[in-house]
């Protein structure tokens, strides 16, 4: 046995190290985002082989926060953004409570067709989207982004079948008792499947602030962009700006980073369960 | 009574929603496709089945198609093969930090804006001169590569950044998908003195057959909508259109040429691709997985 072991050891850690320089691998883009951001455009274009920054400056960071409506578009993202989640979870569980625990005509009907539209690739329904939002006069607004996300499919689903794994002696039992369906819905349903609302805040917040196809299509004034589009109008826009271009994109994903290294674990394992992208 | 009320008061507002922002506009994507639709003129006239007509016999649809077929074909199973690859590895380590770890550095690229990562590797990692793919190439002494001007290069560069960013979600479904085989089938397999390689080989492919239809199929649904990078490192399609996929064709027919009848017929052929790869995935769910 003490053999075994002395044999497998070795292989561990060359397996470790392998692993480990992947995983370098896959960090080291945002490293270099991050030191690039923090170089002159001078020495990135005449000096670029340096992994740390020969003469540290944050002049990008600058020019980005002062020379760009860098704070209109982080309050657009931010309003879009938590706007949305907030809605997607109101409307996602209490929908699924209802598919869950009420009896009512058409609902397997009903239940495929929201699962249907789920089926259906954005681009498909895009077109007649943006024409509709421009007919009713959204085009250019936050509404654009806002209004036509109250509903979400996936949000639906989970909700479901969450609810599905509360026992109906439950719901029974407090309806015994003369409780509403809301006071029901507030306070049996939300904290048992606080799980669920978890996993779906976390991806239905990644969702809409990393979207970029529908502020791409509905929006067209600078001020009202979210932070994707303006960060890829604005590296369009100074292409000769690398410095800029970097601590624009640092910008933007420090905040997505540092959420989720807070929050891994439910990252991790909402995904696990959920299947969710 | 109280639970009829409740269940209209609920549901009414979400299918009208529904209808007017999400149904409404599917089947009017699959009305505009049989249109001559311009969004600047006022009349716009029925075609038929046109635009459907015109898809065939389009060179640039054609290149499209393939370039979509060959990215997401090679993408997936890069994807597939590396993600299992690594979630089997990383699935060795008993300690729970070390698993932590390497899946936090793996799931990092998923979380980022997926703009932001394109505009990285388009700017600071992909440009020929101060790029640091070719620098480090150079360090080995291969000569620089022109990785997004390259009519032969451009697609490749594409699904290195695609694996780069989308590898992490595949890496925690197969992680949580081996966490779940029972551990009696692997000890009884070291009882037997099986190797590392016989146990994933008879074990862990066998077993994870529910999970591998699963991110398959996801995957592949996924990687044809794929959009985002192509529109931030691909200059106007690429040379000789070698970075146009169907959904920037879509996007381009749309909104740069204000063809949307034409684009919408894209979209359903780009929809009829997701259908059929949904309707095998429903066939393949029927087989029984269980152990």
């Amino acid at each position: 046995m003490k053999l075994k072991r002395k044999k497998i050891k070795p292989i561990y850690i060359v397996l470790f190290i392998g692993l480990f320089l992947i995983s370098l691998f896959m960090i080291l883009p945002f490293f270099w985002m991050l030191s690039n951001s923090l170089k002159s455009t001078k020495e990135i274009l005449l000096d670029p082989k340096h992994l740390i920054p020969v003469n540290f400056t944050i002049s990008g960071y600058v020019k980005v926060l002062t020379k760009s409506p860098f704070f209109y578009w982080l309050r657009n993202s931010l309003f879009i953004t938590i706007t949305n989640t907030t809605v997607i979870l109101l409307t996602s569980t209490i929908v699924g409570f209802v598919f869950s625990k009420f009896q009512f005509r058409f609902k397997k009907t009903l239940f495929l067709l929201v699962l249907a539209t789920m089926m259906v690739p954005s681009h498909t329904s895009m077109i007649p989207g943006f024409l509709l939002i421009n007919a009713l006069g959204l085009y250019n607004t936050a509404g654009a982004l806002i209004i036509p996300s109250f509903v979400n499919a996936f949000g639906i689903f989970l909700s479901k079948q969450a609810c599905d794994d509360i026992p109906n002696e439950l719901i029974e039992a407090a309806r015994m008792e003369g409780a509403s369906n809301w006071s029901i819905y507030t306070r049996i349903v939300i904290p048992l499947i606080r799980p669920t609302i978890g996993a779906l805040t976390i991806f239905t917040f990644l969702n809409y602030w990393n979207d970029y196809l529908n502020p791409l299509i509905m929006i067209n004034d600078i001020k009202k962009m979210t932070l994707p589009l303006a960060l890829s109008y604005f590296s369009s826009q100074h292409t000769a700006d690398l410095s800029a271009t970097m601590a624009a994109s640092a910008l933007i994903m420090l905040p997505v980073i540092a959420v989720f290294l807070l929050f891994q674990k439910q990252f991790i394992k909402g995904i696990a369960t959920t299947g969710m992208k | 009574m109280k639970n009829k009320k409740f269940v209209y008061f609920v549901l009414i507002p979400i299918f009208l929603h529904m209808l007017i922002f999400i149904v409404g506009p599917i089947i009017a994507g699959f009305a505009i496709s049989m249109m001559d639709y311009n969004p600047l003129r006022d009349t716009n006239s029925f075609v038929g089945l046109a635009n459907f007509k015109q898809l065939i016999g389009d060179p640039v649809l054609m290149k499209a198609l393939t370039n979509t077929l060959m990215f997401v074909g090679v993408t997936v199973v890069l994807n597939i093969a590396f993600s299992l690859m690594i979630a089997q590895l990383v699935s060795i380590f008993k300690s729970n930090k070390i698993r932590a770890f390497f899946r936090m550095a793996f799931f990092l690229p998923c979380v980022a804006p997926l703009v932001a990562s394109s505009v990285v590797w388009a700017r600071s990692i992909y440009p020929t001169a101060t790029g640091l793919a070719n620098m480090m190439l150079k360090t080995i002494g291969v000569n620089p590569v022109n990785w997004l001007g390259d009519p032969n290069v451009l697609m490749w560069s594409i699904i290195v950044f695609t694996i780069w960013v989308d590898i992490g979600y595949n890496i925690i479904l197969f992680s949580a998908g081996i966490d779940g085989i029972p551990t009696n089938f692997y000890e009884a397999a070291e009882m037997d003195g099986a190797s590392a390689w016989h146990k994933f080989r008879f074990i862990t492919l066998p077993l994870l057959g529910r999970t591998m239809t699963f991110v398959i199929i996801m995957t592949l649904i996924s990687h044809f909508q794929m959009f985002a990078q192509f529109s931030v490192m691909v200059l106007k399609s690429g040379p000789q259109n070698s970075g146009l996929v169907l959904t920037s064709y879509v996007y381009k027919m749309a909104f740069e040429l204000k063809n949307m009848g034409y684009a919408s017929a894209i979209a359903v052929l780009l929809f009829a691709i997701i259908f059929i790869i949904t309707l095998i995935q429903q066939k393949i769910q029927k087989v029984d997985w269980d152990y």
